[in-house]
């Protein structure tokens, strides 16, 4: 089933883009038709990367790879990608702090001077865990699909820790929703210094 | 048509629409036709067409010079190039997709693999197998 979910830091996102330009975005998740639709009244080069489809990582030690490890081989775009648009949209809530800073250093390669990024973390770390699927209708609207397994690994991160694990985003804009969850628009930090 | 029994390792070009319910592997090369991959189609290759519908499973690269349709039933790990992309509720796809073409070159990978012999009356008489 699906439901409609009113986005109020989305539209900023999309704001500061002329329709004219040439966009690059990474969608944070599986491909989805509305938002294969909206983004086709861009100029617009869509990346999917159903993340969560390959949670949780399995460590080393048990066979699987690091969290490094795990971000590079899914972070493997073509020579010359840069991103200006990044959906991370649930993700930061379903990886432990080392997983979020190697997500974030895998990255960091393909993002450039005025990336932008969109997601959701909790307001406290009771805020119960929500299995849902999202993609983009219009700039304020997104839909909202029941996930058909439920993940595991959930562990939110407190927004003050979250503002130090994402290490080359900084926090634009936060905005408490009806469920105690955030809303964060995220822009790059200098990438110099990051 | 591309029967369901057939195994095309090749290229596949041609001046006509193009059906796919077998398997192919190589690259599909149908500049300003149809190409559909139906729900059986097995695809192991690019795909260069201006109508590119599919169906079935695709592993490989899909440029459509006017629109690109993957159904609900569609599976499709690959890249896709095109002015007009649906996807429909239920598909699935793994890639990347480009919907601002204007830059791009065609860039369609001529296979050299061995070929296998199609039955002739599975193949329409204005498609062209070309093999390495």
């Amino acid at each position: 089933m699906t439901e409609q979910q009113s986005a109020k830091l989305l539209p900023s996102l999309f704001a500061r883009i002329d329709e004219e330009q040439r966009i690059t975005v990474l969608h944070i998740g599986p491909a989805l038709p509305e938002t294969v639709t909206f983004f086709s009244r861009y100029r617009c080069k869509l990346h999917f990367v159903d993340v969560f489809d390959e949670l949780p990582i399995v460590p080393e030690e048990e066979g699987g790879e690091s969290a490094l490890a795990f971000f590079r081989r899914l972070f493997n775009f073509p020579a010359g990608t840069r991103f200006d648009i990044c959906l991370f949209w649930d993700l930061f809530n379903f990886l432990d702090a080392q997983a979020v800073e190697a997500c974030m250093s895998s990255l960091r390669p393909w993002l450039i001077e005025g990336s932008q990024g969109h997601g959701f973390a909790v307001h406290n770390t009771r805020t119960p865990q929500r299995d849902e699927i999202f993609s983009i209708c219009e700039p304020d609207q997104l839909a909202v699909r029941t996930r058909h397994r439920r993940l595991a690994g959930y562990s939110p991160h407190p927004q003050s820790h979250l503002k130090t694990m994402l290490s080359v985003f900084q926090f634009d804009r936060s905005v408490l929703l009806a469920d105690s969850r955030l809303e964060l628009l995220l822009s790059v930090r200098f990438l110099s210094s990051a | 048509m591309i029967g369901p029994s057939i195994v095309i390792k090749g290229t596949v070009t041609g001046d006509e629409d193009l059906l796919v319910q077998g398997k192919v592997e190589g690259s599909i090369e149908l500049g300003n036709h149809e190409v559909t991959v139906g729900q059986s189609g097995q695809v192991k290759a690019d795909i260069q067409a201006k109508v590119v519908r599919i169906d079935g499973a695709v592993a490989g690269d899909v440029k459509g010079n006017e629109k690109v349709v993957i159904s609900k039933s569609g599976n499709v790990r690959g890249n896709i190039v095109a002015p007009r992309v649906t996807l429909e509720d239920g598909a699935i796809f793994k890639g990347s997709i480009d919907m601002d073409p204007g830059e791009e070159t065609v860039s369609v990978s001529l296979a050299s693999s061995k070929p296998s012999s199609p039955g002739p009356d599975e193949i329409a008489p204005g498609l062209d197998l070309k093999s390495g």
